[in-house]
Formats: C-alpha cells, structure tokens, sequence
C-alpha cells in the first residue's frame, strides 16, 4: 500500500461522506421542486423553506461538489476495479444536483422574453379583435400585452412612456 | 403591472414557482420572492413591502385599438408561440382543477370569472354572469358612487367613480354608451363625456382585474360579491 493512501477504515469514513453529499445534496434540491409544484396547495411554511434552500443551494451544492471531488480523488488512489466504478456513480448525482440547483426550472416550461420585440396596431396580424390585451398608458404612451402571450411568459420588463415596469400575468 | 423601481432601486423580474395557483416572481438584484398577484414581497430583502401598481386596462384588442390608434403591442415569440394558449383558451382554463379548500357557502363556483375592484380598502367581486346580465351596475362603495360596466364586446370591463364636481351622477346604457340621468350627457366606454352638457369631463378610472372567484378571494379574503340574482 502506497504511504499517501487512506488506511481501509480512512476510506470506509470517505465512502461514507460521499454517500451523505450524495443524500444532503439531492434533497436539497428536491424539497423545493415538490413543495412549489404547479396544481398542488402550497402553505406558507412550506413556501419560507423553499425561499432558503433554493437560496442556499446554488453555495451548498458547489461546496459538496467540491468536497465529492476532493474525496474521490483520494479514493481513487489505489482504489480496485469496484470502487472505480463506484466512484462516477456515487460523483453523477453531486454534480447533476449542483447543476440543477443553477437553473431556473420554471423558465424551462416558460420561456422568458428578455427582448421583447413590438408592432404598431397595423402590424399585428398575431392577435384578434376578440382577444384580450392587458393596456397600459404612461405619459401618453399606450402599449397592449396580448394575455395569450403574456399567459406564457408571465413577465415581462418595459419601459413605458420614460417609466420601467413589469408586466405581469 | 407593477413598477419595476422600489426605493429607488430597479429591479429585474423571473418567474421563480407557484403559490396557490398563482406564480412567484423572483429579482435578480435581491433574490427577494414576490406574489404576482399582489405585488407583495414574501421572503428576503424586501419582505413586508409592495410594488407600486401600475393602472391596467384588460380589454379585447378591438377596444384597445379603437382608443389607441398609436399604440404598440408585444411581438410573439415565433420560438415558442406554438406554446402559447389556443384562442380558446378561456373555456379550456374553466376545466382546470381548483387545489384550494372552497368555501360550501360561496354562490359562486371556484372557477367562475368575476370582475374585482378595490375601493377605499373596499373588495368587491362582480360576476361576470351579473355583467352580462345587466351591462352596467350601480353601486355606492363606502360612501364613493361607482359604476362598473361591460363592453359591446361582452369581455371588456371597466369601472369608474360617479361623481363629477361634488355631484353624484346615475348612469344607464344606451346604444352602447352611457348616459348620465342628471344632464343627459352621453359618455364612452374609456369614461369621458362626448356630448351634453357635461361634455369633455373624464371620470376617475377605477382599476378591473378579472379573475377567478377562487383566486380572487385567497388575495382578498373580506370581499364582498355580487351575484346575478341579487
């Protein structure tokens, strides 16, 4: 055994560790997914746990991702054929979670329009007399959000008549 | 609609998760969650405080183009317009199951449309079943006349204060305007008098929201409602 490698009961507490980033990793990321879940009652101690652990997890997933990585290094060092295996298996689901934890899922299902682009009245062939339009008018400025569209993308950031707002739906 | 500035600091909006059937929006600046609905913010830096409201029209394209002839409207996004709502939209979204505890003593089902104002920390929920009905309601809220009425369109929505110089006035429609008992005046539907003696005087808008009963009542729990068959 090479002197720089863990002892067996070194490595047993590693694999242990790595089981528990794995664990700690995944359920961060998890809880809030279920708990702000579309169609389901959300309460509003539900909702403060999830405000912070969709805070935190972006810090804490990189941190164990940093820490799986340190660890399997050193498991890899002298590791037999099993425990190489183990190892990338053990490592995916840090990393996916890591990774998930940086995006915003909501924006997969709705795209957001962070350059919304306009037509005059004559140019907007897209939406029918019938359809409702949310309007506003600042400072003489007057702009129409067709709701099919704005039912979409729910948000978006304008500038109207020299006031930014955001219109929402 | 809300004003994107706060306390002098302008903010930029994503949607970030659903609370009760109605989404969370979430600044890049802070990170703070606030309810769509209501402009509130929920959790972080600025808990406690609220948006300023910016007056919104939900009318159909038609009025909103009649009386904005220079407006602009939002582009689609040909990347992910096949997304968008079909045209129907509004009968399919009926169907949608409701998650919340509905209250057996409501007259009005979770899902049905209702047209909501706020006056003087007021709610007050018309059926859009009442609107059809009688195109144009009468009402004293508090000790403020108001008149809350629906376009020719049978979808648009609009409500206003009665009163002009200290004088309570009692509207009726006519030929899809609106006709004040006092002078005869004939006013339109964005509330401005066209003709009579009150002509040229612009009464003060009152801001609609159309909603779902069910969401309506979460956001304004001592609201009262006005039913068809009142």
């Amino acid at each position: 055994m090479q002197a720089n490698t863990p002892s067996k009961t070194g490595r047993w507490k590693l694999w242990m560790a790595l089981l528990l980033l794995v664990v700690t990793t995944l359920v961060i990321v998890a809880i809030p997914v279920f708990v702000i879940m579309p169609f389901k009652a959300q309460t509003s101690a539900g909702l403060e746990w999830s405000y912070w652990l969709r805070r935190v997890s972006p810090w804490i997933t990189i941190t164990a991702s940093v820490m799986a990585l340190a660890f399997g290094i050193k498991l890899w060092r002298g590791a037999r054929w099993w425990s190489r295996i183990a190892l990338p298996i053990f490592l995916a689901p840090i990393l996916a979670a890591t990774w998930f934890a940086h995006q915003n899922h909501f924006e997969w299902m709705f795209n957001p329009l962070p350059n919304a682009a306009y037509a005059t009245v004559a140019e907007a062939n897209f939406v029918n007399d019938n359809d409702m339009v949310l309007a506003v008018e600042i400072n003489g400025e007057a702009v129409a959000y067709p709701v099919r569209q704005m039912a979409y993308h729910h948000v978006v950031s304008d500038v109207v008549g020299g006031k930014p707002i955001t219109a929402t739906y | 609609m809300w004003e994107s500035e706060i306390e002098g600091k302008k903010l930029t909006f994503h949607l970030a998760g659903i609370n009760n059937q109605n989404f969370i929006m979430r600044d890049d600046e802070t990170g703070t969650w606030w309810q769509q609905v209501s402009g509130e913010a929920m959790h972080g830096a600025f808990k406690g405080r609220q948006l300023t409201n910016v007056f919104t029209d939900e009318i159909t394209f038609a009025v909103w183009k009649r009386e904005h002839p220079n407006g602009r409207v939002l582009r689609p996004d040909d990347r992910v317009s096949k997304n968008y709502e079909a045209a129907n939209w509004e009968e399919e979204y009926e169907k949608l199951r409701v998650v919340v505890p509905v209250d057996p003593n409501d007259k009005l089902k979770p899902r049905a449309l209702i047209a909501g104002i706020v006056v003087n920390n007021q709610p007050i929920a018309y059926a859009m079943e009442a609107l059809r009905q009688q195109r144009l309601i009468l009402n004293v809220i508090d000790a403020t006349p108001i008149f809350i009425a629906l376009g020719e369109d049978n979808k648009s929505v609009r409500a206003f204060e009665r009163k002009v110089e200290g004088r309570t006035l009692e509207f009726f429609v006519k030929e899809n305007q609106f006709v004040d008992a006092e002078t005869g005046s004939t006013w339109d539907f964005t509330g401005k008098a066209i003709s009579g003696a009150l002509a040229g005087k612009q009464l003060k808008k009152i801001s609609v929201l159309k909603d779902y009963w069910f969401d309506w009542k979460i956001y304004h729990p001592d609201t009262s409602v006005y039913t068809a068959n009142q």
